[in-house]
């Protein structure tokens, strides 16, 4: 053995080093951990969560014109839109909308599909349920959105 | 009898010396009150440390950062439903963890936490530590015998082949240690309140006598100390990844919380021998070289300030706590917790209280460095692997210990080894 590894070891220097960065590590401001239900973790633009139908903000009614892109690049073939022309205004109106998030991945094709940029998937990420049926969201769930948990007694 | 009770006070001895029955039974309470909420305080320091160590936040909710973790932890353990398995050897299994209680405990009969503050002063003190605390081993092989069990019979083979080796370079380097109070003044002694006398009649700590070799020793004790508790990175009896829990897998509840007291005040006791024996036990940093009565003065506002800072700390915390309802007891309960401490503080401030209790302050802050040490091995270093270990332990510490030893008692009988050689030559 050379001397320089046998001076290291009976110096203990490895240890000390690793002693030194388990200690940097205890600053007040290090901890990466979140404190949830109390402080709520920064979501990214690009996540892709709970699905939205978004409805015109100035009328009020659905940018859906049941045009069915959406189920048609859907690969889990979740969404299932029914609609039916108005003869008044000559437009495609939604008869029922569905959406079963229990199946669906995530994948954005639906929303990248969608044509009026009616369906999207937002950045809301609380979507723990007690059962399976509040799964299948209809149209007015989607257009509602979720609604943020309140934690207190 | 009042006369006898308040006699004691005014003497400067142990209640063990005096003679004085109903002090030493005071003390015995305090040290056993004093422990267990020293374990307590350990259970919180050591998770919410190691917790910071892994970038976490450990224990947050139950109270003020966690504070009434260890309180609702033991309650949850008290109201357990308690198991003894089938095929278990029911008294056995029943008695191992009173057994690793009880030796756990008795050491600290004779830890002096100042000259006066010791339950006695035996002549053998160190060696009735050893002794006692050694016996702790008889308390683990019967948990893992008696559970009838895999895991814990594996875990408590390992657990003392252990203990003894790494007793063997302990004993070697505490021989050394206590050589050093043969050497220059007086004669040798074993008492615990004797050596810390010794090294204040050497006017050096001993972990400086000799350099390097009262530091080797020290060093030598350090690992030997960590490997003796079961502590990580030796600690393989309990061996979390690979043997559930070690000798104590069958237990549950209230028993498992005896095991679990027994470790930590094993832990507190090795470092209190460490700290007696090495880090000049009671007495305060250069009691010889800032000597005189501006510096006692100084150094006798230390235990308070040290109060402060911690209420100041808990003040802190109360500052930057969020401002939401739900965080407002806990800001509270944060706050009152800096106010009971800055009370701890004016108390101490007062002179007769200070004198009286600055050499037991002295004395748990060393034995708090070494907590810390603990923790941080734990949180730093990788488990040994048991031919490693073993390796360590006799490969290395005891032919080490041997050797610091021999030399000294060699460098510590120069003058007359130099002496008679001058004769022989004569």
């Amino acid at each position: 053995m050379s001397l320089t590894p046998l001076l290291r070891k009976i110096f203990l220097v490895d240890l000390i080093k690793g002693l030194k960065v388990t200690f940097h590590y205890q600053g007040p401001n290090e901890a990466i951990t979140e404190q949830y239900p109390l402080e709520r973790p920064v979501i990214y633009e690009r996540f892709r969560g709970q699905p939205r139908l978004n409805s015109n903000p100035d009328t009020g009614e659905s940018l859906c014109i049941v045009c069915n892109l959406c189920a048609l690049a859907c690969p889990e073939q979740l969404i299932v839109v029914k609609g039916e022309r108005n003869p008044t205004t000559k437009r495609k109106e939604v008869v029922s909308w569905t959406y079963d998030v229990s199946r669906c991945m995530f994948c954005g094709l639906c929303a990248e599909a969608c044509s009026t940029d009616a369906l999207d998937l937002t950045q809301d990420y609380e979507m723990a349920l007690y059962s399976r049926e509040g799964m299948v969201l209809d149209q007015a769930a989607l257009e509602r959105g979720q609604e943020p948990v309140r934690y207190a007694k | 009898m009042l006369d006898a009770i308040t006699g004691y006070l005014r003497t400067s001895t142990t209640p063990g010396e005096a003679g004085s029955m109903f002090w030493a039974t005071i003390y015995i309470l305090f040290i056993t009150i004093g422990v267990s909420l020293a374990v307590i305080a350990m259970n919180w320091l050591e998770r919410k440390i190691l917790a910071h160590m892994q970038i976490r936040l450990g224990p947050m909710r139950v109270g003020p950062h966690g504070l009434l973790q260890p309180f609702a932890d033991a309650l949850k353990l008290l109201i357990k439903e308690d198991i003894i398995p089938e095929d278990a050897d029911k008294l056995v299994f029943w008695s191992a963890p009173v057994v690793v209680t009880m030796t756990a405990f008795t050491t600290f009969l004779v830890v002096p936490f100042g000259r006066t503050h010791a339950v006695t002063d035996m002549n053998i003190g160190i060696l009735f530590m050893l002794g006692v605390s050694s016996l702790g081993v008889l308390g683990i092989i019967m948990a893992g015998w008696s559970s009838n069990s895999h895991y814990p019979l594996m875990g408590s083979l390992r657990s003392s082949a252990q203990m003894v080796s790494y007793e063997v370079a302990m004993g070697l380097a505490i021989v050394s240690a206590v050589l050093m109070t043969s050497l220059g003044t007086g004669p040798g002694t074993l008492s615990m309140i004797g050596i810390v006398e010794a090294q204040n009649a050497q006017q050096t700590w001993f972990i400086f006598n000799f350099f390097p070799l009262g530091l080797i020793a020290f060093g030598v004790f350090a690992i030997a100390m960590v490997a003796e508790t079961n502590r990580a990175p030796f600690d393989l009896p309990e061996a979390e990844s690979e043997l559930v829990a070690g000798f104590h897998t069958e237990y549950s509840g209230f028993r498992w919380s005896l095991f679990f007291l027994a470790e930590y005040a094993a832990m507190l006791a090795v470092s209190s021998i460490a700290v007696t024996l090495w880090l000049g036990g009671w007495m305060r940093p250069f009691p010889n070289w800032l000597s005189g009565s501006t510096w006692n003065m100084a150094f006798s506002f230390v235990p308070a300030l040290a109060f402060f800072v911690l209420a100041g700390l808990c003040f802190l915390g109360t500052i930057r706590m969020p401002k939401i309802p739900q965080m407002k007891i806990q800001t509270v309960g944060l706050g009152v917790f800096g106010a009971l401490l800055g009370f701890i503080g004016l108390v101490l401030l007062v002179p007769s209280v200070s004198e009286r209790i600055q050499d037991i302050f002295w004395f748990v802050a060393k034995v708090a460095c070494f907590m810390y040490l603990y923790i941080w091995y734990r949180g730093t270093f990788p488990r040994y692997r048991f031919d490693q270990l073993m390796r360590v332990g006799w490969k290395v510490l005891l032919p080490v210990g041997l050797g610091v030893l021999i030399a000294t008692a060699i460098w510590g009988l120069m003058p007359q080894l130099s002496a008679a050689a001058l004769g022989m030559v004569q």
